[in-house]
């Protein structure tokens, strides 16, 4: 498989002199097309900063970021807002669904702006909502919506236009497990029928367990890299949760 | 401590204040330009000459002054509640940081404070500036020289006035917020932001059915208004009521169902539903509505008054010209009844009383006019009048000469250019004169030089007992008639303008203040829109389209109304004289273009940098 994204020595430092906070600390990682891979970590070690660089939405002190053969962080104003809308897709653990759009305009806003053609919208739209399984809801507004079911729903918003790299802030923050299972098998078997890559942070392993690649982050600096091979779901959660017990009291505020 | 803490606010949150500032700066420099209107040139030269309309139009001023700064004060009040919204978390967070209520409150009553002092002197600065303004308008209107008046002044005694009336509505204000603060709980201000509105799912057929029925609304209220003409479905009040309030229903109805009207016919075209940010733009625009269209059917009336009264007042203004000039066609008109001895020689008269006529006259016409007798004319009238001199009056006012069949009696002698002022008459075959007998002798005057000085010369020598004309003397004046019209032109004018611009400032402000609110409610929706990707040009755009539909749906509609009403009440001030309907329009065009597209401008502006998130 090609290489999709390459991030190397990426640093980002936030105020300056005695007061300077190292969020990233040189860290590289890599994603291959196809790969779903989670980004775990104690509050503070830096998982967030390290998606926002990705994302675009911050721009990292130094290091490079190529995704598809091209440098992120060289990227400016319009040319940036190009590649946002055409490259990548975003799930928040705040949903961020508009409130005043039904779901499926919701969904089909984010065509709209990639500048899909008019005709195609509909269709795109119900096919995707039935891959995740909101096709029911889709005249409904979010405040009419489960948790799950907005999640679910920005989940298609994020991939409808088919994006290179899908990037995943702790999509499962605010859900109950069930809603959380639910969204979480759909990632899943996105990432397997249609081989959507997926970069996704979380401190929940559980949540982590569906990937099939997890990177630890402490301090700014990559810690740990855990395969899921040829492990089931529930293995891969025991050896993910051993690994975090092994961090000791750093992340014992997650569970 | 507490007044550095006042005034660093209104400095920070001079975004916030802006339309809050424009608003009361625009109203006190109304205020002040109107209550020095004694001080106008028009004013001081009606004084001059004595004439009545300056009592009446200062006194009507005082009176309507009460109703604009009760209209103010409720604006302003308005206003003052909309920033204290704003303002919550950080009213909560002084509290939260052990200020006592009476504190805060008197951190607010000193920022009331200066931004009051702040508008009053720019209100006063620019009221001047506009009376200025106003006194250019009036005097180009009169078609008088009168330009060595025009001169910068400022009356103090208006200023006075001005900042009394607005002192008390600051006072109210701070009153206002106080009160506010005090019972506010400090749980409300720190969730403040959290409101959130309510949405109901609307089906947006009965959109369509809403908007179907205020159609018919407004065509009913339209067709009584066209069928029973302005004066008759005003005063009567069998048609009245219905009239006031089916436009009233229709225009409720119509910004009640209109966005769910255009999104059901968008929705079927989905190369315009989906193209860019329109389907969040529209979204939007319907999600207001139920928090909007109150606001909005009210702004249409404020600005139906607006465009109302002040397009009618200038209309009337021309309608009142116009008659002026048809009442006194030449600088001067002597007569007396016609001796039977021997004609009476005015430039004579006037050489005995040591005036010389060629100094005083650059055209002058004298002529004989005779009672009709019907058996020699075989025409009904009062007076006759020979061709010769009838096509001598009308080609000294460029009119062609009359040519047709004798005797003419004219069908609507009033109306007639040469004579028609002096009563019924007709013309007749000059030979037909020897058989009829004279019965006036007429003067007809254009005057050299300076008009009003030449006017008190000749009339001073002509306009006494020692002049010794015969019984039926007595005069029409161009200049006197024309002062008597312009206390009834001012008039209308003045107080037209005056209310006329209160409303629209109040319309404005009103539709400023709540895009601006909802343009900051908007903030975390844009910043979605962001991370979507949509490029900055489209999500400023989408703010800007929305803002517009705010401000031109209702002005729209207002114009439609305006066109109708427009049309029946031209027809009644027709009825008192021409009506030029183009200048009336082009006069309200510019006045609502300026205070409205200022409102609109600021407001666009303001909710596009917060599109931009900075």
């Amino acid at each position: 498989m090609s290489e999709l994204l390459t991030a190397a020595g990426l640093t980002r430092v936030y105020g300056r002199g005695a007061a300077a906070t190292r969020a990233l600390d040189g860290v590289s990682l890599s994603l291959e097309q196809g790969e779903f891979v989670g980004v775990m970590g104690p509050s503070g070690s830096g998982k967030t900063t390290l998606l926002n660089c990705i994302a675009t939405i911050d721009r990292p002190t130094s290091g490079s970021i190529v995704l598809d053969g091209r440098e992120l962080t060289g990227l400016r104003g319009r040319e940036l807002a190009r590649f946002r809308r055409e490259r990548l897709g975003f799930i928040f653990q705040d949903c961020n669904l508009l409130d005043t759009l039904t779901a499926f305009e919701n969904i089909a806003l984010s065509l709209s702006i990639v500048g899909a053609p008019a005709r195609e919208i509909p269709g795109r739209v119900r096919e995707m909502a039935e891959l995740l399984g909101i096709a029911d809801c889709l005249d409904k507004y979010p405040w009419q919506m489960s948790g799950g079911q907005q999640q679910r729903c920005a989940a298609a918003r994020a991939m409808v236009t088919r994006p290179a790299l899908v990037l995943a802030d702790e999509p499962t923050g605010a859900l109950d497990s069930k809603s959380a299972r639910l969204l979480l098998d759909r990632l899943e078997d996105l990432n397997r029928t249609m081989g959507a890559t997926i970069l996704m942070v979380t401190h929940d392993a559980f949540t982590a367990s569906c990937c099939r690649r997890v990177v630890f982050l402490r301090d700014g600096k990559l810690f740990l890299e855990l395969r899921r091979g040829e492990l089931d779901r529930r293995a891969f959660f025991q050896r993910l949760i051993r690994v975090v017990s092994d961090m000791g009291g750093e992340m014992a505020d997650v569970f | 401590m507490f007044s550095k803490l006042a005034i660093r606010n209104v400095r920070r949150s001079f975004r916030d204040y802006g339309v809050y500032l424009l608003t009361l700066t625009f109203g006190v420099c109304l205020f002040y330009t109107f209550n020095s209107l004694d001080g106008q040139a028009v004013m001081v030269y009606l004084a001059q000459n004595g004439n009545p309309a300056v009592e009446t139009i200062l006194v009507l001023i005082d009176i309507f002054s009460v109703f604009v700064a009760a209209v103010l004060a409720c604006l302003i009040l308005y206003a003052d509640r909309f920033l204290l919204r704003r303002r919550k978390r950080e009213l909560g967070t002084y509290l939260l940081l052990g200020l006592s209520h009476g504190q805060v409150a008197r951190v607010l009553f000193l920022e009331t404070g200066a931004v009051g002092l702040l508008s009053l002197g720019a209100g006063l600065a620019l009221g001047t500036l506009a009376s200025l303004g106003l006194s250019a308008l009036t005097l180009s209107m009169f078609q008088m020289d009168l330009s060595q008046m025009l001169a910068l002044t400022f009356s103090p005694r208006a200023a006075g006035k001005t900042a009394v009336y607005f002192g008390l509505i600051f006072l109210l204000v701070m009153l206002f917020s106080g009160l506010q603060v005090s019972r506010s709980k400090l749980i409300d201000l720190l969730r403040g932001d959290r409101k959130n509105e309510e949405l109901k799912p609307r089906p947006l057929g009965v959109s369509v059915l809403q908007f179907a029925a205020g159609a018919v609304c407004l065509g009913a209220a339209y067709a009584i208004l066209l069928t029973f003409g302005m004066a008759i479905s005003v005063a009567v009040p069998v048609l009245c009521v219905p009239m006031l309030g089916l436009g009233t229903l229709g225009t409720l109805l119509i910004f009640r169902s209109l966005p769910g009207f255009v999104m059901r016919f968008v929705q079927r075209r989905p190369g315009v539903y989906f193209k860019g940010l329109n389907l969040f733009t529209l979204r939007q625009w319907l999600s207001r509505v139920h928090t909007t269209y109150l606001a909005q059917t009210v702004v249409c009336i404020l600005l139906l008054l607006a465009i109302g009264i002040t397009a009618s007042s200038v209309g009337m203004n021309s309608a009142i010209e116009s008659a002026a000039g048809g009442q006194a066609p030449y600088d001067l008109t002597v007569y007396s009844g016609a001796p039977e001895e021997e004609l009476v020689d005015l430039n004579q008269i006037l050489r005995n009383r040591m005036v010389d006529p060629a100094q005083v006259f650059a055209w002058e016409y004298e002529a004989v006019i005779y009672y009709n007798d019907p058996e020699v004319t075989r025409e009904e009238g009062w007076a006759a009048l020979p061709l010769s001199v009838y096509n001598a009056l009308l080609s000294h006012l460029g009119q062609p000469a009359y040519e047709g069949p004798l005797p003419y009696c004219p069908e609507n002698w009033g109306a007639d250019p040469a004579f028609g002022y002096l009563g019924s008459f007709l013309v007749i075959p000059d030979e037909m004169a020897g058989q009829l007998e004279p019965c006036w002798q007429i003067w007809f005057v254009d005057y050299a030089g300076d008009k009003e000085r030449t006017e008190q010369i000749v009339l001073a020598a002509v306009d006494s007992p020692e002049a010794g004309f015969p019984e039926g003397y007595g005069y029409t004046s161009r200049l006197e008639t024309w002062q008597d019209l312009m206390g009834s032109k001012i008039l209308a004018l003045f107080l037209g303008l005056y209310l006329g611009f209160t409303f629209l400032l109040a319309a404005a402000a009103v539709l400023a203040l709540q895009q601006l609110s909802q343009g900051a409610d908007n903030a975390g929706r844009y910043a979605v829109l962001r991370r979507l990707g949509a490029e900055e040009k489209l999500t400023v755009r989408s703010a800007g389209q929305q803002v517009a539909l705010a401000f031109f749906l209702p002005l729209g509609l207002a114009l439609i109304h305006s066109a109708v009403g427009m049309k029946a009440a031209n027809d009644l001030i027709a009825t008192a004289g021409h009506v030029d309907s183009v200048q009336s329009s082009v006069v309200t065009a510019v006045l609502l273009v300026l205070v409205y597209g200022g409102y609109f401008l600021a407001t666009a502006l303001a909710c596009r940098r917060m599109a931009r998130g900075r």
